[in-house]
């Protein structure tokens, strides 16, 4: 028992022996050190991504006329309602399947970041 | 609320966020600092310099950091791997200055100045011992931790850390009033 109070005290005192080093621009010159992003961050590729996702499809409108549009139209409004439905409900769920993959993929990482803060 | 370890390396991955490794640098450089001051026997700019790279080495490696142990246990393997390819480099560290410091500062004629100078007598310690009790004692590391970081058995680190409190009791016992 005195000997683990004694073990303790050496730690405690070990502990306070170091005093806090001031960081004294030693972040800064870290920092200055880091190479420059080589990518644009991932925010900035999906803005991309979208855009010329955009761009891809007003060109193809422009580039036939508008008609490709006019002509699925015309013949979803001859599909009965229950197709339409089924249709719908199909593409929910391949979307939805993808986002689940995606989020699989995620999951590790996040996983074992979350262990941290215990 | 400040933002955790795992928030900032998060950031750090996702953004590339300098801002965000900055206050990760922040946060740890002291504790790494002291750590390799120690290790490299209170050497300064060899171990500020040490530090840096220990950051830089960070940075890279962030991907691969998988969150098993602490940031900070990681953070310390690192930063003693950087300690242990110096001291390859440099012998004089841990061989000649190794065996000099034993001889030449025999805790029975220290300078009665240094009485229960803590540090010194931690820096009388051989290298695996005071890097147990560095790790351990002053840091917070459990010994599993410790285990990680020095890539050394636990038992070993028990070891040390056991031995390390032993000669650090004698030495300040031996440096005190009789």
């Amino acid at each position: 028992m005195e000997e683990m109070i004694e073990e303790d005290q050496l730690d405690r005192q070990l502990r306070e022996a170091v005093p806090y080093i001031d960081d004294d621009g030693f972040t800064a010159r870290v920092v200055s050190k880091l190479p420059s992003p080589g990518r644009a961050p991932r925010s900035m590729r999906g803005i991309i991504l979208v855009g010329l996702t955009a761009m891809g499809s007003a060109i193809a409108f422009a580039i036939s006329g508008g008609r490709f549009v006019n002509e699925a139209i015309m013949r979803l409004s001859t599909f009965p309602i229950w197709i339409l439905l089924v249709f719908a409900f199909g593409c929910g769920l391949i979307v939805g399947a993808c986002a689940v993959i995606a989020a699989i993929r995620k999951t590790p990482e996040v996983r074992d970041l979350s262990r941290l803060q215990s | 609320m400040p933002l955790t370890d795992a928030d900032l390396v998060a950031r750090v991955l996702l953004d590339d966020d300098h801002h965000a490794f900055a206050e990760l640098v922040r946060n740890h450089q002291s504790s790494v600092r002291g750590l390799l001051r120690n290790l490299t026997r209170t050497d300064v700019a060899l171990a500020d310099d040490l530090a840096q790279e220990t950051f830089l080495r960070v940075y890279k490696n962030l991907r691969s950091f998988r969150g098993e142990a602490r940031f900070s246990t990681w953070l310390y393997r690192i930063a003693y791997n950087c300690f242990r390819e110096e001291a390859r480099k440099r012998k004089e560290l841990v061989g000649i200055d190794e065996e000099r410091l034993q001889t030449e500062q025999d805790p029975q004629t220290v300078d009665p100045a240094l009485r229960h100078d803590l540090m010194h007598a931690l820096s009388l310690l051989p290298l695996p011992e005071r890097s147990a009790v560095l790790l351990c004692c002053q840091n917070g590391l459990s010994h599993d931790e410790a285990a990680r970081v020095l890539d050394i058995p636990l038992g070993t680190v028990k070891t040390n850390v056991l031995r390390g409190r032993e000669k650090l009791k004698r030495t300040l016992a031996a440096w005190g009033p009789s």
